[in-house]
């Protein structure tokens, strides 16, 4: 039997790996795909690093800082290997996998740390009316198909939606030599982070439409995209008349949002969080059920990837020290969520008797704020604050929030507030 | 030169192929499209009703009724999927109680072999998010759900492997009756000579008949919206819900799928474009509107996708299944919309036996086997047989699609099998890849590799439907 | 003429303009007019994109500029990395393009060639 097992062989699931085999355990990860680093690989612009490393890297330079560290520690681990199943019987964990090599096999651990990342929102979760051509592509699967295979999409591309990824794809298409007509965003604030509007957008006369959306599909007679509208929407998001403009493409591509990938996770009784639309975890990322870690993109999605990194090396501590020192009492605990002008918050539930110093709390913004204060209340107490100098939907924030400010009973809202 | 040329290889036209394969007979069928039933056989309600709603004596009420029992050996023979969900037809109010009685005499007078009456508190018993508002339920047991590409694909399958030959991507531009035979040209090119023409085009039908005379009736398209939610909300509804009839059709429904999905819908509007299954705003805001007459707290937001499918209303109010009046030969199957899906299985022996009567002149096809071996699902089988695939077999052990679990040696099959594909959507229907939650964000790749590899050709010919649908505009960096 | 500028500099993403004058405007600290007077003078990039292999299972391997270059080169930068094919196993930082357009730059791979097992 292992002691943990990671699903994921990204940046969570390698710094979560590593984090655990450095501290002694017997660790298995799992990976679906043929080569470790996950989506990092098709990053390949830079920004990547500042946080962890201080220094810019690219996707795959980031990534392969971890892989040497994982090779290096010779952790086990199976490459193009997909997990079919996970269920729990009297603490111990059976993952079942399978690949081309061995067929199907069963592997038992202590624990499990899931970091199996997120999938892209598609056409039909936000139904765009009008027809089904092709051509209308995840801006993800876009930039897999053109940094790992060299193949482009399209030739005369609008995209939907104003993600990173989205913003990223915009000038690569444009390098590559396809014509980029401009991005459309729904909000009225863009959902990428600044700099890339400037390198992506700005830098290569990308006009960017806020408040916009694509109303309408439409395809030629060989079922190909070829046209789109695009139209203004007012408060409510509703298309106001009289704005279409109607644009001439061979692609649309998708950059309207991630989802956490949890799907494993369907055959375990798990609480999940609408907010997140990923499961419950407490301040060590730790599920209900106990031995079960979620952390990375499958956890909350994150726009940087230091922070996934960091985020896994606290579960993978968490880990260490569920298997060293044992369960704590966890009957006790209370809850966290997320109050005026807050999105989401994670984590969802402190338990007591499971202390550290700090305990890091993550949330995004509703809107955008300047000056803001965070403010922690407990029975609408307020018994943390801190000043935030600017936040953003778009930019995941983190506090640190000291254990021994928190009360044994009473459950626990996390509010923005800008001084008046 | 061809015995029979059918035209068109929607559930119809495929379900006579495969009445026509027990003769001794050269039966061809062309389609015009990349697949089989890729329009509207393949984007309806899935239902195969009870026969409250047909006008008694009408072929629509006959055939259905023998159709949806039919369906019951098309299971064991054909090895298609159904899900026998029975349905619910709802009434809100005193009035609304009036036409459920009228529902009910059409119900006996057609002889639909089980039915009930329920109040809205009894029914919610069995269904407990049926909208509180509901006072009065007639109960149908015998209602099902298949998955209608899947009964065309099956059908078609079964015919090929009988002795009919299939060509997709054959479109009739042409047809000439010379004395005694028809001439049928295809993509303005080939000719191709039969001496019987079964025209099965669906919505084109009327435009096949207008190739050699003035056609006997009219399509009139009508087209519905639908919204699918993701199989995760499996059990939420068991049983089809139907509101009142109108004039609009049977108006939106919700409907169990046999993958676990459930479909909101349809909405119904005429539309002049006959071709043109393009989703709407209004008609998506009409589905929600209306679908929550039928039940409480629906999960909308579980919306994976929505599409819009052609119904092929014509001007005559039933089946118009006849020979033509001034061509001896050419056979006209028209205005098949619902309950076609359900008349399907009794459309083929219909024609064939009683309309057609090809036993007088064709002898039997001794060689015939109704059967047709089902799919192989790998994930959905028993552990043992499981590890004897795997043994002759390491490609099962590869998980292409991973929200379906679909192995790439059933993708590999579902390429070469007598009805392969190579097109993504064609493998999508085929093993479902693809059709998940993350709707091939995942597997779609890996998916363009295989039928690259399988078919020895570029990723850059690999086509996503039809022959033009290509993926790709170009590779990057190998100019000049 | 009046030009605008967002500041990327910290996530607040300021609006600052520079009139005819040359006067900055709009700026809320000291470093957004730094950034604007480069952006005004010599803006350069790092240029991140893919070259051409002969590995089949690795067709494309991702590289970079080692240091910035100006804004204006970027396009004639693609047309010459679009025509080198990396036919040897590579590691991370492996000079692939020696001073690109006279620049004192280099592109050098971000990846390494996938090792055989």
């Amino acid at each position: 039997m292992k002691d943990v097992i990671v699903i994921g062989g990204g940046a969570g699931g390698l710094a979560a790996a590593i984090e655990t085999h450095q501290s002694g355990k017997d660790v298995l990860l799992i990976e679906r795909e043929e080569f470790l680093g996950g989506i990092l690989n098709q990053c390949i612009h830079n920004g990547f690093g500042l946080e962890v490393f201080k220094e810019e890297y690219t996707g795959p330079e980031y990534a392969d800082q971890f892989i040497e560290s994982f090779l290096e520690e010779k952790i086990d681990y199976l490459l193009d290997t997909t997990v079919i199943g996970l269920r729990k019987e009297n603490d111990v964990f059976f993952v079942k996998t399978s690949n081309e090599k061995n067929g199907i096999q069963f592997f038992r651990a202590k624990a499990v740390v899931v970091s199996t990342g997120s999938y892209e929102r598609t056409r039909g979760q936000i139904s765009i009316p009008g027809d089904r051509p092709y051509g209308v592509i995840t801006a993800g699967s876009a930039q897999r198909y053109l940094n790992i295979d060299g193949l482009l999409v399209g030739k005369k591309v609008f995209i939907l939606g104003s993600g990173d990824i989205g913003l990223i794809m915009a000038r690569r298409m444009k390098l590559e030599g396809a014509e980029v007509l401009g991005v459309a965003e729904i909000m009225p604030h863009s959902n990428g982070l600044t700099r890339n509007i400037v390198q992506c957008l700005n830098d290569f006369d990308i006009p960017l439409y806020l408040s916009h959306t694509v109303t309408e599909i439409i395809g030629d007679d060989n079922h190909r995209l070829s046209k789109i509208k695009v139209s203004k929407v007012d408060e409510l998001f509703k298309p106001i008349e009289g704005t279409e403009k109607t644009f001439e493409v061979d692609t649309l591509l998708l950059s309207i949002g991630l989802i956490p990938d949890v799907t494993i996770l369907d055959d375990l009784e798990v609480e999940i969080d609408q907010r997140t639309k990923s499961v419950k975890v407490n301040q060590a990322y730790e599920t209900n059920i106990e031995g079960l870690f979620v952390c990375g993109n499958a956890l909350q999605v994150h726009d940087l990837v230091d922070n996934v990194t960091l985020e896994s090396q606290r579960a993978g501590q968490a880990v260490n020290r569920l298997l060293d020192k044992g369960k704590g009492d966890l009957s006790r605990s209370i809850s966290l969520s997320p109050g005026h002008n807050l999105g989401y918050v994670t984590p969802q539930r402190i338990d007591l008797d499971f202390k550290q110093e700090f305990i890091t709390l993550s949330f995004r913004s509703s809107k955008k704020m300047e000056k803001a204060t965070c403010k922690v209340f407990q029975n609408d107490e307020l018994i943390f604050e801190k000043k935030l100098f600017f936040v953003l939907p778009a930019e995941m924030e983190t506090i640190q929030l000291p254990f021994d400010k928190i009360k044994s009973d009473g459950n626990i809202s996390v509010e923005l507030e800008v001084k008046s | 030169m061809y015995d029979f040329i059918i035209i068109g290889a929607g559930v119809i036209g495929s379900s006579v192929a495969k009445e026509l394969s027990r003769y001794q007979a050269k039966t061809l069928c062309l389609e015009k499209e990349n697949d089989v039933a890729n329009v509207q056989s393949l984007a309806n309600s899935a239902i195969i009703h009870a026969g409250h709603n047909p006008e008694p004596g009408s072929l629509k009420a006959t055939l259905s009724i023998l159709g949806n029992k039919m369906y019951d050996d098309w299971e064991k023979e054909l090895n298609i999927p159904l899900l026998r969900t029975g349905a619910f037809v709802a009434a809100h109010n005193k009035k609304e109680e009036k036409i459920i009685d009228e529902l009910l005499d059409i119900t006996k007078k057609n002889e639909v072999p089980e039915y009930m009456i329920l109040t809205g508190d009894e029914a919610r018993k069995i269904e407990p998010n049926l909208a509180k508002s509901i006072t009065k339920v007639l109960s149908l047991p015998t209602t099902k759900v298949t998955y209608p590409w899947e009964v065309a694909f099956a059908c078609m399958e079964n015919a090929i492997i009988n002795g009919v030959e299939f060509l997709k991507n054959k479109k009739v531009t042409a047809i000439k009756k010379q004395a005694d035979f028809f001439e049928i040209e295809v993509n303005h090119q080939e000719i191709y000579q039969t001496k019987y023409v079964i025209n099965a085009a669906g919505v084109a039908s009327d435009d096949i008949g207008g190739m050699i005379e003035t056609p006997p009736f009219k399509i009139k398209a009508r087209k519905g919206e639908y919204f699918v939610l993701d199989r995760r909300v499996k059990g939420f509804m068991n049983h089809v819900l139907y509101p009142l009839p109108s004039e609009r059709g049977k108006g939106v429904l919700i409907t169990p799928q046999v993958h676990g999905n459930i479909l909101l819908g349809p909405s119904s509007e005429y539309i002049d474009d006959k071709y043109e299954a393009r989703t709407t705003d209004e008609g998506l805001a009409y589905i929600k509107k209306h679908s929550v007459e039928l039940a409480d707290d629906i999960p909308f937001n579980m919306i994976i996708r929505s599409f819009a499918g052609i119904r092929s209303t014509s001007t005559c109010d039933d089946f118009y299944i006849k020979e033509s009046k001034n061509h001896k030969g050419f056979y006209y199957l028209g205005g098949i919309e619902s309950p076609g899906l359900t008349a399907a299985p009794a459309i083929g022996p219909y024609l064939v036996n009683d309309v057609m009567n090809v036993g007088s002149e064709f002898n039997l096809n001794s060689k015939y086997d109704p059967k047709r071996e089902p799919r192989l699902e790998f994930h959905r089988l028993p552990w043992e047989k499981q590890k004897q695939l795997l043994n002759d077999d390491h490609l099962y052990g590869r998980i292409v699609c991973k929200c379906e679990k679909i192995t790439e040696k059933e993708i590999i099959d579902a390429i070469h099998g007598p009805l392969g594909s190579h097109s993504i959507k064609g493998i999508k229907k085929r093993v479902r890849a693809g059709a998940g939650l993350c709707q091939g964000g995942y597997c779609e790749e890996k998916i363009i590799k295989i039928i690259a590899r399988e078919l020895n050709v570029s990723p850059l010919d690999v086509e996503y439907d039809d022959l033009q649908s290509k993926l790709f505009k170009e590779e990057t960096k190998v100019d000049e | 003429m009046k030009k605008e500028f967002i500041c990327i500099v910290c996530p607040r993403g300021c609006h600052v303009s520079v009139g005819e004058d040359m006067n900055i405007t709009g700026n809320q600290c000291p470093r957004g007019k730094t950034y604007v007077e480069n952006e005004m003078t010599a803006p350069t990039r790092i240029l991140t994109t893919t070259v051409r292999t002969i590995f089949e299972d690795q067709p494309r391997i991702s590289c970079k500029t080692d240091n910035p270059i100006p804004k204006e080169l970027i396009f004639e930068a693609m047309k010459v990395i679009n025509h080198i094919v990396v036919d040897r196993e590579i590691s991370i930082g492996d000079i692939l393009i020696e001073n690109i357009l006279n620049t004192n730059v280099n592109i050098i791979a971000t990846k390494p060639s996938r090792k055989k097992e």
